[in-house]
């Protein structure tokens, strides 16, 4: 009887660490995570818009308000430029890295003049970037990327129907490019 | 002879069995630490960054949802009332007084997972800081019902449990450690059933 106790015993404490097992590793091999639904949307360097349902990829935009579009991009050849303008309410954009963990965010109000202008990059390719800045990248916000791989959420909202065709532009004409200087 | 491979095999069965259990029923009961909670509303400010608990990582990487950042926005959850019994479809709500600071917020009833319930069609399941109605000290009470009330009007999803979810955009309520003393709106229950 004593031995039946103890295997449960010993039962349970390896019970308690496969929980710690699962639940410190789980985050590097779901295949379920945010970063692994935006790579299947489609295209690195791309915008694609998020629908009011649950796509393919399992993405949606979540809120009735929200209007979404994603982008998973890799900044191990060169930076990658943001850009988007357009008269709608509020919009905002975050920079996430593989593992989902945010990197930046920001909205309208801490813009430059109301359109987004942003510039991620490797520490030395921003470094290279910044002896020597382009033009076209005075206003740009530099934003470092410790690692190279990640994706970028770009909200805008539509709080009444009426502006439904004014966030669908902003968002389908945003750009997510690699940034070469001429 | 047989009993010692039978203390094995109850050794492993508790211990796999055991701690795939506890790990699912953790992982689906919460999103981890570090929630603040406002009455019954509850929010997690520090859930997409790399500061999160192991917990809040292992959740959100199996829900794979899109969240806000710091500087985009905040979203309360709440799946209980004031007195704290379970919102249910077949009860009356209402919610009433202010958000904290926010340039925008967004309301709607949602599912237990947190997407937007499935209402009849035409019916409102949402509102926002725009198309809210409200009292001259621009407070607002918003009924949360079944059947179509006067003023602002959630409806609800035909039976069973639901969740409500209110997001503040562009608030300095997602960076500020002060949150614990700002007022959200109240959540009280005002009928069940017919009566």
């Amino acid at each position: 009887m004593l031995r039946i106790f103890f295997a449960i015993l010993t039962g349970l404490f390896g019970a308690a660490l496969l929980h710690l097992i699962i639940i410190l590793s789980l985050p590097h091999f779901t295949g379920k995570d945010a970063a692994t639904r935006v790579e299947a949307e489609g295209d690195l360097n791309n915008f694609t818009l998020l629908g009011g349902q649950y796509d393919e990829a399992g993405l949606a935009n979540g809120d009735p308000f929200v209007r979404t579009a994603v982008c998973s991009f890799d900044v191990e050849d060169a930076p990658v430029h943001f850009t988007a303008k357009g008269n709608v309410p509020f919009w905002s954009i975050a920079i996430y890295d593989s593992a989902s963990n945010e990197v930046f965010s920001m909205n309208d109000r801490t813009s430059v003049g109301g359109a987004l202008d942003l510039l991620a990059g490797g520490p030395i390719q921003l470094t290279d970037l910044r002896k020597n800045l382009p033009p076209e990248l005075q206003q740009a916000i530099l934003v470092e990327m410790a690692r190279p791989d990640g994706y970028a959420v770009l909200r805008t909202l539509a709080p009444q129907a009426s502006f439904d065709e004014a966030a669908r532009n902003f968002l389908t004409e945003a750009g997510c490019e690699q940034f070469t200087a001429r | 002879m047989f009993r010692f491979p039978l203390f094995i095999l109850v050794t492993l069965i508790v211990a796999f069995g055991g701690g795939i259990m506890i790990s699912l029923y953790a992982l689906d009961a919460t999103q981890g630490f570090g929630a603040i909670k406002l009455g019954a509303w509850e929010a997690f400010p520090a859930l997409q960054t790399v500061d999160a608990d192991p917990y809040a990582k292992s959740h959100r990487a199996r829900a794979g949802k899109l969240l806000y950042g710091s500087a985009e926005g905040l979203t309360f959850t709440a799946s209980v009332d004031d007195d704290g019994a379970r919102l249910n479809a077949g009860c009356r709500y209402r919610i009433s007084g202010q958000t904290p600071p926010a340039r925008l917020w967004t309301l709607f009833t949602a599912d237990n997972g947190g997407n937007p319930a499935a209402v009849k069609t035409g019916h409102p399941s949402a509102l926002n800081s725009w198309t809210v109605l409200r009292q001259p000290d621009s407070s607002f009470s918003i009924e949360i019902s079944a059947a179509a009330q006067p003023g602002n009007w959630l409806a609800l999803p035909e039976a069973g449990t639901f969740r409500l979810v209110l997001t503040l955009f562009d608030t300095p309520t997602a960076g500020s450690s002060g949150v614990i003393d700002l007022a959200m709106p109240k959540l009280t229950k005002t009928g069940c059933g017919n009566a």
